[in-house]
């Protein structure tokens, strides 16, 4: 009778699931029948129990620890998806402009009639610079911001301002300082980390630019992927002897990169200069109390092969 | 190159989205409800973020993703050590389901909220765990103690962990023992809906979505795990 009904539905009470007709008519229940009111007791006493294994909050070395394993897993992981970065996303487009539907479908007219793909080439002799006009196809150019709208009174005539940012593209050789200065731009400011490892691929062919060789530096001491440090890393190499900024940079990462294999990199390419006295103080450092333990065997055998000074 | 790299702020370059602000409810301890276990509603931003989130994602932005992570990793790890019960297996699950979320964000089409996903790729891990677990529990050496009960010889190994009261840690790692094995005699299934009905508070219709099926089913389920565990602990007090 209602009893059965009581004892079925008294643990979605406790766990309160039941609807608010339901818990109300199971409260009434409750405060006249002895039986089901001790049934609610033994189920939350069995609830209780179940506490004894608690859910632990994990501890901040686990949260931290895998987070940073994840981040290791995230660098190697295909995001072999680059057509995702073509896909025209219309409705993101449309929000962006945040505009009363009506409005839209003049921006679309304005728009097309507007930005007609002009695409023109302007080609000079044996390895000049190519480079093409502004191609503005809806597609590649993002609104980003309508400047001013106004209605003809009176009239269906609609003109509206807005700004875009539109793709270009430049061609050339790595001699081209337009080259140079994209390729530097982007070695810093991209936030597609496989862009900056192009940029960064293609500048370790010409260190002998002071900007190009400060671009690796920075690549080299601050980007966030470890794939863009190595290759900067194995660009600045060979000038680690002539140029002591080379050298005190790779210090730098043989002593703090998070990444064990561009510390280990650090530590070989450091080699033709192990005698130099800073460099010496680190590896005695290193050699006595660095986690890693090829880093200290490798510092060690290093120290060892040093004629002894002082 | 510092090794805070979970810094790196997802504006950076050419992205034209507003700055993802966290939701000030969020920072006030949203859920009041002492029954309300879901400490994951507290952890997430609210929908509306996350939609844009996913959204940079999907075009390649791993510091989306991470920022997307970061909002679910600690419920995720919460709900991966209670089931596993170990830390190094915690973290596999964690790292696992994470690598999938991130290789195929690419087909999430907002059907579900996020939520529901990623919380649908960790559950179906601790399923195949638990299954896997299953099957290694009927080779495991098992023993008999001097007043006839079987015991796990593997339980025996000691914990390593010295509480201020050794005697009531050892009484208390004792009925956590017990409740472990009963747990153990659930399917995978009962073991999921209960631990996340239970243990981590979640409606039973999430819990329906979660693991493809209806609320009417997930509720069943959890009756019978119920049924179950209660048999099984019985002579607990």
């Amino acid at each position: 009778m209602k009893c059965e009904w009581v004892k079925e539905n008294v643990l979605l009470y406790v766990y309160n699931e039941l609807a608010d007709d339901a818990r109300y008519e199971l409260e009434q229940h409750l405060a006249r029948c002895a039986d089901c009111t001790a049934e609610l007791k033994t189920t939350r006493k069995f609830h209780a129990m179940l506490s004894e294994l608690p859910v632990e909050e994990p501890s901040p070395n686990l949260v931290a620890a895998s987070r940073m394993r994840l981040q290791e897993g995230l660098e190697t992981a295909e995001q072999g998806r680059f057509w995702h970065r073509l896909i025209f996303d219309p409705a993101a487009w449309l929000r962006q402009i945040r505009f009363a539907p009506a409005l839209t479908a003049a921006i679309f007219i304005v728009g097309f009639a507007g930005g007609i793909a002009t695409t023109y080439k302007v080609v000079s002799g044996n390895g000049a610079p190519i480079i093409s006009g502004p191609v503005s196809t809806p597609a590649e150019s993002s609104i980003t911001g309508i400047q001013s709208i106004s209605q003809d009174p009176g009239s269906n005539h609609i003109s509206i301002k807005y700004n875009t940012v539109s793709t270009q593209e430049a061609q050339g050789s790595l001699n081209d300082q337009r080259i140079q200065q994209l390729l530097l731009f982007a070695a810093r400011n991209n936030y597609n980390s496989g862009v900056r490892m192009d940029s960064v691929d293609l500048l370790t062919q010409e260190p002998n630019n002071m900007h190009v060789r400060e671009a690796l530096i920075y690549a080299l001491r601050y980007d966030s992927n470890p794939g863009v440090r190595l290759k900067a890393l194995d660009g600045l190499g060979p000038y680690v002897k002539s140029d002591p900024r080379v050298r005190d940079a790779m210090l730098e990462t043989l002593v703090q990169d998070a990444n064990p294999g561009a510390r280990t990199e650090a530590l070989h390419l450091l080699e033709p200069v192990r005698a130099d006295s800073s460099v010496r103080l680190v590896l005695q450092k290193l050699a006595q109390s660095d986690q890693n333990q090829y880093i200290r065997s490798q510092a060690r055998i290093m120290l060892a092969q040093l004629p002894e000074f002082d | 190159m510092p090794a805070g790299a979970w810094a790196v702020p997802f504006a950076v370059g050419e992205c034209s989205h507003p700055v993802v602000r966290r939701d000030p409810r969020e920072e006030a301890g949203g859920i009041q409800d002492p029954q309300l276990r879901g400490h994951m509603a507290g952890q997430a931003s609210g929908r509306i973020d996350d939609t844009l989130l996913v959204r940079e994602a999907q075009r390649g932005n791993r510091a989306a993703f991470e920022e997307l992570v970061r909002n679910y990793d600690q419920a995720v790890l919460r709900l991966a050590l209670h089931l596993t019960g170990s830390e190094p297996e915690a973290q596999d699950v964690y790292q696992e389901a994470f690598l999938k979320a991130y290789k195929s964000i690419g087909n999430f089409r907002f059907e579900c909220s996020f939520y529901t996903w990623i919380y649908r790729i960790v559950t179906n891990l601790c399923l195949d765990h638990l299954r896997k677990r299953q099957v290694r529990k009927e080779d495991a050496p098992v023993a008999t103690d001097a007043s006839g009960q079987q015991y796990d010889v593997l339980d025996q190994i000691p914990d390593g962990r010295s509480g201020a009261n050794p005697e009531r840690d050892l009484m208390r790692r004792e009925l956590g023992k017990r409740i472990s094995h009963a747990l153990e005699k659930l399917t995978p299934r009962e073991r999921m809906v209960f631990e996340l009905k239970h243990y981590h508070g979640l409606k039973l219709r999430t819990v329906g979505e979660v693991l493809h099926t209806t609320e009417e089913t997930a509720k069943n389920t959890l009756f019978r795990a119920t049924q179950k565990l209660r048999g099984a602990l019985a002579d607990m007090r």
